[in-house]
């Protein structure tokens, strides 16, 4: 800003008022925010299974639970790979809850998650733990 | 003066701002942790705090419709009421028959609150076939006897000698308004936008009379019909206040000197 | 040679008259809107009150029988007493806000700053304020009963907005709390308007600080004090958000206001003509009160005499 504002230029004073500036990087915040979900909102979750041990467990069967006004519905269900991973890719909603069961090696605890938009992709940080019912 | 010394003032004033500012704390800490809903003792500060609370509002609730509905009647209200107040403020300058009377009219129109008109109110717009509509919702709104009284003392501030040479020059009474005094008026204006849309986006009473269904409903209502679906078991609602609240902190904090200054002078000629 | 006139003349009578018309254009807007929705509806509570009315039924003349009614009505005399009260406890926000705004006028640093914390609590919306401190005074996880608690005022936790004795005063203290920074505004604006010369003059002859506030602070402040009070009158009469939100008129009918009975009368109930008997007394009381308040302010809205 100069030192004079009378000899601003009218653009540069308009600008730099606050009326204008700060809903103008709200405005810009909110773009951005718009074009990263848009870019991130194909509904993918994914995760890995492990028994008590920690070894990856190969066609466990994973069910995803979406939320429904207050309880949570179960939405779809997914495989295990050999490797222990799973991917499913038709979450449309932001909270969801992942369980995954083995006979013979155990369930697991429904895990909530959480998500920041609708159809967020996500990779599951912590692996759905497989524990004996004992 | 002697010298006084200074830090009780401020451990006084520390300690009123500290109370002023509890309930926003508090609230701020319960939407992004969901504590001390149920818990008790309550923790000082946030364990794991999480922004999911936000996110469950957006969904749950239209929030953005809400919102829209909020900012068309606030915006409306706000241009009918610079248009309207400032043409009465002018008007008020000018020496006419009937001007006591009208002024008389004007300042006991100010004794009537809202609340003490809102049935009639209710069958008038119902007659107009404006109820659950925008306009319905902000018409009774269009004019405050506070601003034109604000915008009457900026136009009589204008020096007479100004207006008389825009007589002589030709201009017609509009364009000396638009032209001449207007833009002298800066301050009135901004103090007329902020106050109209302050009081038109808190509005809760006029519209819970007024809206009929769910889309046309207002911040204010969407928040207490929050309340009254979830009671208070959720930190979505406590996300929902601050979510409201934001809007309105946020351009307080822009326009603080122009709602100050508004209120104080409003407040002082009417 | 004659010279063609700057301005064409026209007969005087008809400048005026168009300048009559003109002004009435300008005042036509919002005159249309007062008429509307002050002038009117008030008209018309008073008609309503006079007569026996439901919707899609004839009115009926009836005399004074709506009023007959609310003479027994003992919600109407709980919710009467009940706003008396909370015009009562105005004064008490304004002897408050009265101190903060003596400590932030004085010479310190950061005074906008405190001035801005105190009042942004008034732009807000009521009904958000409202929830905020419905929970503050929550009986099992409230943090009023917490500090209590912890400071040993009490043992059991106080049930604040059930309780039939608590839920006035909560309310009450709820809505202090929001008009505090509005009180500290007017009375901030009325102290910088006394001229410091004055407490100079007052020092040097002796006076010291106590004397000083009582004998030209508080006199030169009577009309922001009087704003100050018709201000508090205005919202504590017409305190609905605050109060439908927080206890939806309280446990019985312990926080009923005025205001609130006539909104349940006239929307839960549909019963718009005793509502509107209900509006006028309210509307009555809140002239009188006004008035009152003018006569002891010294009448002249308290305006400073010149001697």
């Amino acid at each position: 800003m100069s030192a004079n504002p009378v000899e601003d230029p009218f653009w540069r004073r308009l600008v730099l008022n606050r009326f204008v500036l700060v809903p103008a990087l709200l405005a810009v915040a909110i773009a951005l925010w718009n074009v990263y979900v848009a870019a991130h909102d194909h509904g993918i979750v994914a995760g890995r299974v492990v028994d008590g041990a920690g070894r990856p467990v190969p066609d466990a069967a994973v069910v995803l639970w979406v939320l429904n006004f207050t309880t949570y519905v179960e939405k779809t269900r997914a495989t295990t790979d050999s490797a222990g991973r799973f991917v499913i890719t038709n979450n449309d909603s932001h909270n969801i809850r992942l369980a995954a069961e083995k006979p013979g090696v155990g369930r697991s605890a429904r895990v909530p998650v959480r998500l920041y938009f609708r159809a967020q992709d996500i990779e599951l940080r912590e692996p759905l733990i497989l524990l004996s019912a004992s | 003066m002697h010298r006084y010394p200074r830090w009780p003032i401020h451990l006084a004033l520390i300690g009123v701002s500290f109370l002023m500012l509890i309930p926003f704390y508090w609230v701020l800490k319960t939407s992004v942790t969901g504590e001390n809903i149920f818990a008790y003792p309550p923790s000082i500060l946030p364990k794991s705090p999480h922004p999911f609370y936000y996110v469950d509002v957006w969904y749950y609730i239209p929030f953005a419709r809400y919102f829209l509905n909020s900012i068309i009647v606030s915006l409306l209200t706000v241009a009918a009421n610079v248009v309207f107040n400032a043409m009465a403020g002018y008007a008020l300058t000018r020496d006419f028959p009937a001007k006591s009377f009208v002024l008389l009219l004007f300042l006991s129109c100010m004794m009537v609150p809202f609340q003490a008109t809102i049935i009639p109110a209710y069958l008038i717009t119902g007659r107009l076939g404006l109820l659950d509509s925008y306009l319905g919702l902000a018409l009774p709104q269009f004019s405050t006897i506070v601003c034109i009284f604000v915008f009457k003392a900026s136009f009589d501030a204008v020096p007479r000698s100004l207006i008389d040479a825009a007589r002589i020059d030709g201009l017609s009474e509009w364009r000396i308004i638009w032209q001449i005094m207007m833009p002298l008026a800066k301050g009135a204006i901004a103090t007329n936008v902020i106050l109209a849309f302050i009081w038109s986006w808190n509005n809760f009473l006029w519209p819970l009379i007024v809206t009929r269904s769910a889309d046309m409903q207002t911040l204010p209502l969407g928040l207490a019909r929050f309340l009254s679906y979830q009671e208070d078991t959720t930190g979505a609602l406590y996300a929902f206040c601050i979510m409201v609240l934001a809007p309105g902190i946020v351009l307080f904090l822009l326009a603080q000197n122009e709602f100050i200054r508004g209120l104080a002078s409003g407040a002082t000629k009417g | 040679m004659a010279v063609a006139p700057a301005v064409t003349y026209r007969p005087q009578r008809l400048v005026r008259t168009r300048r009559a018309v003109l002004v009435w254009c300008f005042l036509a807007p919002s005159l249309i809107i007062f008429l509307l929705y002050r002038i009117i509806p008030l008209l018309w509570n008073v008609a309503l009150s006079f007569a026996d009315w439901a919707p899609l039924r004839p009115m009926r003349w009836a005399g004074f029988d709506q009023y007959e009614e609310m003479f027994y009505d003992e919600v109407f005399w709980q919710a009467l007493w009940n706003t008396l009260l909370f015009i009562a406890s105005a004064p008490l926000g304004i002897v408050i806000a009265l101190g903060l705004a003596l400590l932030v006028s004085s010479d310190i640093r950061g005074r906008n700053v405190y001035r801005t914390i105190i009042f942004i609590s008034y732009p807000l919306m009521t009904v958000a304020v409202a929830i905020i401190w419905r929970w503050l005074f929550e009986e099992r996880v409230g943090l009023i009963n917490y500090v209590a608690r912890s400071l040993h005022l009490v043992d059991q936790p106080i049930q604040f907005l059930n309780s039939f004795f608590w839920a006035l005063p909560s309310v009450i203290a709820a809505n202090i709390w929001q008009m505090l920074g509005f009180y500290m505004i007017i009375l901030l604006t009325g102290l910088q308007n006394i001229p410091p010369n004055l407490y100079e003059a007052a020092a040097i002859d002796g006076a010291d600080a106590r004397r000083r506030f009582w004998r030209i602070t508080v006199p030169l402040l009577k009309p922001s004090l009087f704003l100050c009070f018709v201000i508090g009158m205005l919202n504590s009469f017409t305190s609905f958000d605050l109060v439908y939100v927080m206890t939806g008129g309280g446990p019985g009918r312990a926080t009923e206001l005025l205001v609130t009975y006539i909104y349940k009368l006239g929307f839960s109930q549909t019963r718009f003509d005793y509502a509107a008997a209900v509006t006028i007394v309210f509307f009555v009381m809140l002239v009188t009160i006004t008035w009152m308040a003018n006569r002891l302010s010294g009448g002249n809205a308290g305006a400073v005499e010149k001697d």
